[in-house]
């Protein structure tokens, strides 16, 4: 729906307002078919509680405190070991994609350990550092590598000679190379990557508190669980979905803002 | 004059080998020192030779392959559940803007949730046994799928379907014999991203929950402290992904050999 710049700012909030009720409509027509179903007894509604029950066990845990704490720990969890991969995962693509003996060495880790699943490891992780906050993080930290790897590793390969004779034909120095010209044009599959192992920071935080941990959400979610509380279950697993979603939209964002000077077709059809 | 013309050729591949595989060889050197020189107790990093004399009992005790399958019938099962949907799905948004109203804000929500704290739910409305892992693993893999196959079907040249309508071909049977056929080398893609996702959120969710498979066998193992069974089950997930991921490169090889490019 194309939105002028002539009309009137009133018109046009009112219009944006109304498509994005529009847009989610189908969510909250999901929400009522649950609440229905839960209403008309049905099904047990121990095993599907109302949302009237949920939002009510939603604010009972976030009045007292425990669902901000819980919450805070995962994130500090998923977001230390994403950094963490993060910053190791460019170091070594970028080793990868410069240097042929680090390619040499690399190379073959990345492939056999690509398609290993980092959640099989927690058992040995909880051996080795034990139930605390280091099992998840070095957890997320390996899931979050190999994503990060491969970006930067593509991205610096797919970099066009070109770029990098002209930086030198204008008078680059050798050594500014890599900050002016490499990083900058690779910056879109570094991101995509970063944005992949957002995704499985989560996943593997969660999964490793409810295999492992003593706080945190997934393990909230899992004790509820087990203990019966199926309304503060689907009320812990609500806000989870409500992070991962608001994460991954920041990050798009915050991919945009970082890429606001190419033009790349890719970035607005995937957001 | 032959023989020494090939001679160097078969040296230069077991050497070229050898110079692959060297960080493997060295990673798995160094572990074997420091649990032989005993660094570390064996309970928290037991000896390579301790894994490898763990693997044959474990085989001829029904301790590998039983529950190797169980975790692929699982895996295996809610991948197809989810293509099948996946790919309904993807191709009618593609097609009907009404399914891509509907869908688009459920897929977008649901995309980037973590799965896996689905878990306690499944568990609770469909059991502990199969059908709660298979309905993980299709939840799983589903959004993917739809994602992949609606990428691929809206890229179809609108003069492709309207040709096919114009030679006569019936609405219901352009989506069956038109946009799917199109759109398969998308969905083989798809398909291989969601292959390793299936396997592991089949494990993980075994790791989780219980209830038999590979996952809680190693958490079994784990429990009890036998480190070598836990090291040997991780050996076997390993493997399994990556035999798994060779075979989608030749299957997909195979299906879209009239695609020319990656």
């Amino acid at each position: 729906m194309a939105i002028t710049a002539s009309q009137p700012m009133g018109l046009r909030r009112w219009r944006s307002s109304r498509d994005a009720i529009w847009q989610f409509l189908p969510v909250l027509l999901l929400a009522a078919l649950w609440q229905a179903v839960s209403m008309s007894g049905l099904i047990d509604p121990d095993f599907l509680p109302g949302l009237d029950r949920i939002l009510a066990a939603l604010w009972e845990m976030a009045r007292d405190g425990e669902l901000a704490f819980n919450l805070f720990v995962t994130i500090y969890r998923s977001f230390a070991g994403l950094a963490i991969g993060t910053v190791l995962g460019v170091l070594i693509g970028l080793a990868m994609a410069t240097s042929r003996a680090a390619d040499g060495f690399f190379g073959p880790l990345v492939a056999t350990t690509y398609s290993l699943p980092k959640s099989t490891l927690v058992p040995l992780f909880i051996l080795w550092f034990g139930v605390g906050d280091i099992t998840p993080i070095v957890t997320v930290v390996l899931a979050c590598l190999l994503p990060v790897i491969v970006g930067t590793y593509h991205g610096i390969k797919a970099v066009p000679p070109i770029l990098i004779w002209s930086a030198q034909a204008m008078g680059t120095p050798r050594r500014l190379i890599l900050w002016r010209i490499k990083l900058p044009a690779a910056l879109m599959p570094i991101l995509t990557g970063i944005r992949i192992a957002l995704g499985f920071s989560f996943v593997l935080t969660i999964s490793s508190e409810m295999i492992a941990t003593r706080v945190g959400i997934g393990k909230l979610i899992f004790m509820d669980g087990e203990n019966g509380a199926y309304a503060y279950m689907f009320a812990g697993l609500l806000a989870v979905v409500l992070i991962a979603y608001l994460s991954d939209r920041g990050m798009v964002r915050l991919m945009r803002y970082l890429l606001r000077w190419q033009d790349s077709a890719e970035l607005t059809a995937d957001a | 004059m032959r023989e020494p013309a090939r001679q160097p050729r078969v040296w230069r591949r077991v050497l070229d080998a050898v110079i692959y595989a060297y960080p493997l060889i060295l990673v798995i050197a160094v572990w074997e020192a420091v649990t032989e020189l005993g660094y570390v107790r064996p309970l928290f990093l037991p000896s390579v030779g301790a894994v490898v004399r763990q693997f044959w009992p474990m085989l001829i005790g029904h301790q590998i392959v039983e529950p190797l399958a169980v975790s692929l019938f699982r895996a295996f099962t809610g991948l197809a559940l989810a293509v099948v949907l996946g790919t309904g799905i993807g191709l009618a948004m593609a097609r009907f803007a009404s399914a891509r109203w509907a869908f688009d804000p459920l897929v977008s929500l649901a995309f980037p949730a973590p799965k896996i704290a689905f878990v306690p739910i499944f568990v609770l409305w469909f059991g502990i046994d199969h059908l709660s892992k298979i309905l993980l693993v299709a939840f799983t893999c589903v959004f993917p799928m739809i994602v992949a196959t609606y990428h691929g079907a809206s890229a179809i040249s609108g003069i492709v379907i309207w040709s096919a309508q114009a030679m006569g071909t019936p609405e219901h049977k352009i989506m069956t014999r038109v946009m799917l056929p199109a759109s398969l080398p998308h969905v083989i893609n798809g398909l291989r991203v969601t292959l390793p996702v299936a396997l592991i959120s089949a494990f993980t969710a075994e790791m989780v929950a219980g209830g038999g498979g590979v996952g809680s066998a190693m958490m079994y193992a784990q429990r009890f402290f036998q480190t070598p069974t836990v090291f040997v089950y991780i050996i076997v997930m390993l493997l399994t992904g990556l035999l798994l991921d060779l075979g989608m490169g030749r299957l997909r090889q195979r299906f879209v050999y009239w695609e020319q490019h990656d």
